[in-house]
């Protein structure tokens, strides 16, 4: 991750009328958000579908 | 009248038959990956407290001058943030199919405690960190703290009592509040999906 993206430096900010947060907090809040969307849908790894759901 | 010890095995037996403390089987709708998140939790905690009994095993600066111990550090810490990633959408899943439902109150609760005990038991952790970093959070942090009145309970200023909280005591209440957690939910069983509205799914049919 650090070969990718510096992560020394100071974190950017969206700063939009009150709202205020870091960019990487952003990124994270994003991602769980379209992991929560896929997991609603995808089945669990290795599971298989019941007999009765066809 | 029996010993305590005879109570306590009747009284496990009663409300945690072995049958249900470690099932078979569990319902079909249980193949939905929305129910691997509490799993997936449970997972990251384990890889914390693994990671974190070998830094307390070598000390809170440890990490500063070896890396090795930079390498441990990176774990303890990104096995925290999985914590809470994974965490967070097992709460919006569960919020979401109202899994308080059907006697479940208990179970809600206790994942509800959980979550605000692990904020502080993660906070304590960053003013552990023996850098500047830490001090500034430190510093900053002490001013809430006053603003709430608990500054003299909670000194985040005094490095041994927040390592002692960071490394013992909150843990051993996370731990707790986790096992009492997922003993509820194997006595009262993983919440169904929400019922079908029939009427809705009528609405929405095509007309002839």
């Amino acid at each position: 991750m650090g070969s990718i993206v510096d992560l020394n430096g100071r974190a950017s900010y969206v700063h939009w009328h009150f709202f205020l947060m870091s960019v990487p907090n952003l990124v994270v809040v994003a991602l769980m958000l379209i992991v929560f969307a896929l997991a609603l849908y995808l089945r669990a790894p290795g599971a298989r579908r019941p007999k009765d759901d066809k | 009248m029996s010993s305590w010890t005879g109570r306590v095995r009747e009284f496990g037996l009663r409300n945690l038959p072995p049958e249900r403390l470690l099932p078979d089987s569990q319902p079909a709708y249980m193949t939905s990956a929305i129910y691997l998140f509490g799993a997936l939790t449970i997972g990251a905690l384990a890889t914390i407290i693994a990671s974190g009994t070998i830094l307390a095993l070598k000390g809170p600066t440890w990490w500063h001058v070896q890396s090795i111990g930079h390498f441990f550090n990176s774990i303890h810490l990104w096995s925290v943030e999985l914590f809470f990633f994974f965490m967070v959408i097992h709460l919006w899943g569960k919020f979401w199919m109202a899994a308080w439902r059907g006697g479940r109150a208990r179970v809600w609760m206790t994942g509800t405690i959980t979550f605000l005990v692990a904020i502080p038991c993660a906070f304590t952790g960053y003013i552990s960190q023996q850098n500047f970093d830490a001090q500034w959070i430190a510093t900053q942090g002490k001013d809430g703290m006053n603003s709430l009145g608990v500054g003299a309970f909670f000194n985040v200023l005094n490095f041994g009592q927040m390592y002692s909280y960071h490394i013992l005591l909150l843990p051993i209440a996370v731990v707790a509040l986790v096992s009492l957690h997922i003993l509820l939910v194997r006595r009262h069983g993983i919440v169904p999906p929400l019922p079908f509205d029939d009427s809705v799914a009528a609405a929405s049919e095509p007309k002839p």
